[in-house]
């Protein structure tokens, strides 16, 4: 059954919509992103003021008759985010300032030996937005904008340049609020905006594909109050012990606040955050990172590596990220056959949930039964497989998750199979951006526009892009990294140090392979790690009223 | 396990050791200098070069070892508050094997260095001057563990060596015979095996305290 | 200075504690009994390589004479020493959240000890009552406790393996080996330099490496 949870200890009109809302699963297929910088703090504040009645909020969107309470989904969302630079400049104090974590003082280019920003990668090679001469964060304001359409994207543009240029004049300096371009693109490096688009299919249908030919967005973390589908807990919550993953019995909603400041967390207290407690309460952190993606060299690879090891190559590339290009996770589905034929069941049952031609009875049923097989993409985890010959243990999502399986079959190790994960989750709200459809080359312009929301940058995004993506004891796996984010200082790299080993059965017949030489397949293209600000926090600072005395 | 007098070891019939020595460092003003003794075992600690080339790599069977000064004890706000009258040259050091011949085998290797750091502890230069001597020392200023934890494994210094070097090598060698027939496997393992010396644990092996991959191997 | 040894990280915690002998004599019986069944999370958790705690009571702390004064202290205290894998303001969460009461148990009754969870309180705590490491070294700066013991694995095999080799006909040694890389499919992943965990151990490395020109 699908029901909401509204009323709930979380006041959803507070929080920003990007925070709990993936916009993509909801029928926005196009986003823009719009970078600022603020020489003047009037025109800044005027800005935000302006901008305020225009965000989206976390509030649910009704969906035709099955919740009562719940606003009507707009054509386009609108939300905002601020830089340490952005905050400072302002005219938050001082004594608010000092008080937010060290990473995001820092800014993501000063992180970058952490994130492992380095060769292709460094900060050097970014795009031009992300470039500064003094060494200080260069953008300072982002608005983020999702839509139905591209015209309703465009609008919405539109009104938020329009709020600019009103605070410059408000301010009477006509660059107090300055649109920083310099967004590489298609069309070349000075991009006045970072569009991002779903893909699309054949049929022009925009889905949920990346450019490496994955189905992406699938798995989704669910947070105690946040509002959305309760079933979502499946495979979205924190692993329980004794009950199946495949059922809401197996998992428990993680603490709200692992996303939101001013909430207990996992740690069962407030997590750290930046005083006076209206300034973070409800508001949470984004990281914002553009990823290039080179699918010729992928493509090449996935052909060449294949053969090399004798596999087919669908399996091939559904060992690299732990679930089949068409989504079926491996450790429910390890053959090809069955992820094809769960596939087609999933497939069915969505287009009959939206079968104009059918009847509200067997659209009801048939969106009874997407949602059943939707829990089963996402309702699994790694405990039968700790060896990893279904689903490689340094597979991409189950380096980025590995659910119960860090317990390495010791049954009680820990208090609980989520002890070393639930503190590590991200929410991604991102998507691709550009066109792969030549896959002949490397350098076109497409990749992911990656976002990351947690409430803690360095406990959780950097925690599971360091440790788990660049390295890899805590999986066992010596320094073997994800082979899908590897990034190397330079390219004549020893092929053997570049490798990724998918196991089998400790006890069967075959034996484990060892692919060797990954290339680089992403790369860095800039972003910075953003404050993601409550509205009643963005109303203070847009008053100049932040006073933590 | 409460152990007694000797107490680095836990459980007995583990062959690995935890040292945990205190040394009393010499109180006032070191001659010669506007400082105090204190400051001079500093500064002696931080010009010891570190890694491959810290004095530590060459005492036999070292797996992991610290110093530092302890100056004072930490006051928590609650109780009433209280201060050493001594500071203390903390040497802590998890190794293979028994105390004396580990002791006998850091003063055969590091004399030069031991005296240089000792130098300034109470009753250092009055009463070491050989391997016994210097055993004897340490000794007394040796307190026991109260629980001691091996997350690892006992082996001979040597044999842990030997054993990353070897995974390393062997590691290397799978990912590049994938694919050979059965004939050329046992040929190219063959000659690997001849080549890695499995059993020999003096050579080719990792050296002790090499950070990088590079100077790992120069000992190989 | 530094805690930094390539992949090992030192931890230095010296704290007063109420305990008195006979508890902790009850707390270290029970301990490694303890260990075996409820904290096998310890050995799972494995980022550990060696680790101890060392109750010094005033009477213990060495008086080699020659006018060195004696200790006058009320407390004991409680030493605690570790070689562990990683940043511990990163995995202070993994130990929490992992061992939560046996870290509990270990520092029972030490003044001031605000139980390991919540975390910030036990981070602050920690932190608070640390000694940085004047010269802390590591035989094998490139491994971590992972390392050292797939490493032991393998050797152990490949001792196995290599003495046999020369009598099997290719078609055995083809078993023997398949059979012995299946073992240790995961263990002969490869080392390197760790990554850089703390940009302030990244900046005093950097300045070593100038001053060394
Ligand atoms: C171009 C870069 C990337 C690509 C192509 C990519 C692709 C994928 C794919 C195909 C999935 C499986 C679908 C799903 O579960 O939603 C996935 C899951 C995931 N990825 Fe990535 N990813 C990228 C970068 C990253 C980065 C940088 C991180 C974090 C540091 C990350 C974290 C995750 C997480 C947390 C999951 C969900 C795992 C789960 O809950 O089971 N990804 N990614």
């Amino acid at each position: 059954m699908t029901t909401f949870e509204i009323r709930s200890g979380v006041d959803l009109h507070d929080v920003q919509g990007n925070i709990i809302k993936g916009y993509g699963r909801y029928g926005f297929p196009v986003a823009r992103y719009v970078t600022y910088r603020i020489n003047a703090a009037v025109a800044g504040r005027t800005f935000i003021k302006l901008l305020v009645p225009m965000l989206t909020t976390s509030v649910p969107w009704s969906e035709s008759g099955v919740v009562e309470e719940g606003t009507k989904q707009p054509p386009s969302t609108t939300n905002v985010a601020l830089t340490y630079e952005g905050l400072r400049r302002l005219g938050v104090p001082e004594r608010s300032l000092l008080s937010f974590p060290d990473e995001f003082v820092m800014g993501m280019r000063a992180r970058a030996s952490i994130l492992g920003d380095v060769g292709a990668s460094a900060p050097k090679n970014w795009d031009p937005v992300w470039q500064t001469e003094d060494g200080q964060q260069p953008v300072h304001l982002l608005v983020t904008i999702n839509a139905e359409s591209s015209d309703a994207l465009a609008q919405r543009y539109e009104e938020v340049g329009l709020a600019a240029r009103a605070a410059n004049d408000v301010a009477g300096d006509s660059a107090g609020v300055q649109q920083l371009a310099g967004h590489r693109s298609a069309g070349g490096a000075d991009a006045a905006f970072q569009d991002g688009a779903a893909l699309r299919d054949e049929h022009g249908t925009p889905g949920p594909k990346e450019h490496f030919g994955y189905t992406d967005g699938i798995s989704d973390p669910y947070y105690k109050d946040s509002g959305s589908r309760s079933s979502n807990v499946i495979g979205g919550g924190k692993r329980l012990r004794d009950s199946s993953p495949a059922t809401d019995a197996g998992w428990a909603p993680l603490a709200t606040g692992e996303l939101l400041l001013g909430h207990t967390d996992e740690a069962l207290e407030y997590p750290a955050a930046p005083v006076p407690s209206t300034l973070s309460k409800n508001g949470t952190y984004l990281v914002y990172r553009k990823l290039h993606q080179n699918v010729a060299t992928f493509d090449r690879y996935a052909a060449s590596e294949a053969a090399k090891l004798s596999m087919e190559e669908n399996l091939f590339r559904a060992k690299l990220v732990g679930r089949w290009p068409n989504g079926a996770p491996l450790a429910s589905f390890p053959t090809e056959a069955e992820a094809n034929a769960f596939n087609a069941k999933l497939e069915q049952a969505k287009a009959d949930r939206f079968d104009e031609t059918a009847t509200p009875t067997q659209r009801a049923a048939a969106t009874e039964r997407h949602l059943e097989l939707k829990e089963q993409q996402s309702g699994f985890d790694y405990r039968e497989d700790i060896a990893g010959e279904s689903c490689p243990v340094g597979a991409h999502s189950r380096r980025a998750n590995p659910r119960g399986s860090l317990e390495f079959g010791q049954d009680h190790a820990f208090s609980t199979p989520g002890a070393l994960v639930n503190r590590r989750r991200i929410a991604r709200r991102g998507l691709p951006y550009g066109d792969s459809s030549d896959r002949s080359v490397d350098n076109g312009d497409h990749g992911i526009i990656f976002m990351a929301i947690g409430a803690s940058i360095n406990r959780q995004f950097e925690f599971v892009q360091q440790q788990w993506m660049n390295f890899g004891n805590d999986f066992r796996l010596g320094n073997d990294q994800d082979a899908l984010l590897a990034s190397w200082p330079d390219e004549d790299i020893d092929p053997l140090r570049a490798r990724m080993t998918f196991e089998v059965d400790p006890d069967g017949m075959e034996v484990p392979k060892i692919c060797t030489g990954i290339p680089q397949f992403v790369e860095t293209r800039g972003g910075d790690y953003f404050f993601v600000p409550s509205l009643t926090a963005l109303s203070a600072i847009a008053r100049g009223a932040v006073d933590p005395t | 396990m409460v152990g007694a007098g000797g107490g680095g070891r836990l459980p007995k019939s583990s062959k690995h050791y935890g040292l945990t020595a205190l040394c009393p460092i010499k109180l006032g003003t070191a001659p010669g200098r506007n400082s105090s003794y204190e400051a001079v075992v500093r500064e002696t600690l931080a010009g010891l070069d570190s890694h491959e080339r810290s004095p530590m790599a060459r005492v036999p069977n070292t797996y992991l070892a610290r110093l530092y000064i302890l100056k004072d004890v930490f006051y928590e706000g609650r109780s009433q508050q209280e201060h050493l009258k001594s500071q203390y040259l903390f040497f802590g050091s998890d190794f293979h094997g028994e105390l004396e011949p580990y002791l006998r085998g850091m003063w055969e290797n590091i004399e030069p260095e031991v005296r240089l750091i000792w130098q300034h502890c109470v009753a250092f230069g009055s009463s070491v001057n050989s391997a016994e001597s210097f055993v004897d020392y340490i000794k007394k200023c040796q307190v026991s563990n109260t629980f001691l934890f091996n997350g690892s494994n006992d082996r001979p210094l040597a044999e842990q060596l030997k054993g990353l070097y070897l995974k390393q090598e062997f590691g290397d060698f799978v990912a590049s015979h994938q694919g050979a027939s059965d004939d050329e496997l046992r040929s190219a393992f063959l000659s690997f095996a001849e080549r890695v010396q499995v059993t020999k644990l003096d050579g080719p092996t990792w050296r002790p305290g090499a950070q990088t991959l590079e100077s790992a191997r120069t000992h190989s | 200075m530094s805690n930094v040894a390539g992949k090992a990280q030192a931890l230095n915690v010296w704290t007063p504690t109420r305990r008195k002998g006979i508890e902790n004599r009850i707390i270290f019986w029970v301990l490694p009994r303890f260990f075996k069944k409820k904290l096998r999370g310890l050995q799972t958790l494995s980022l550990i390589h060696y680790a101890r705690w060392v109750i010094i009571a005033p009477k213990d702390f060495p008086n080699l004479g020659e006018g060195q004064p004696t200790e006058e202290l009320r407390h004991h205290y409680e030493c605690f020493l570790s070689n562990f894998n990683g940043n511990w303001d990163q995995y202070i969460d993994s130990f929490s959240m992992s061992l939560g009461t046996g870290l509990d148990m270990l520092w029972f009754k030490n003044v001031g000890f605000p139980n390991s969870v919540p975390i910030e309180p036990f981070h602050a705590y920690i932190n608070a009552n640390s000694i940085p490491t004047d010269h802390y070294y590591s035989a094998y700066p490139l491994a971590a406790s992972n390392d050292v013991k797939a490493a032991q694995r393998v050797r152990d095999s490949l001792v196995t393996l290599a003495g046999s080799a020369s009598g099997m006909s290719p078609k055995q040694f083809r078993q023997a080996y398949d059979d012995t890389i299946r073992k240790h499919q995961d263990d002969i992943s490869r080392l390197d330099e760790s990554v850089i965990v703390s940009l302030a151990t990244e900046a005093v490395q950097n300045q070593a490496r100038q001053e060394a020109f």
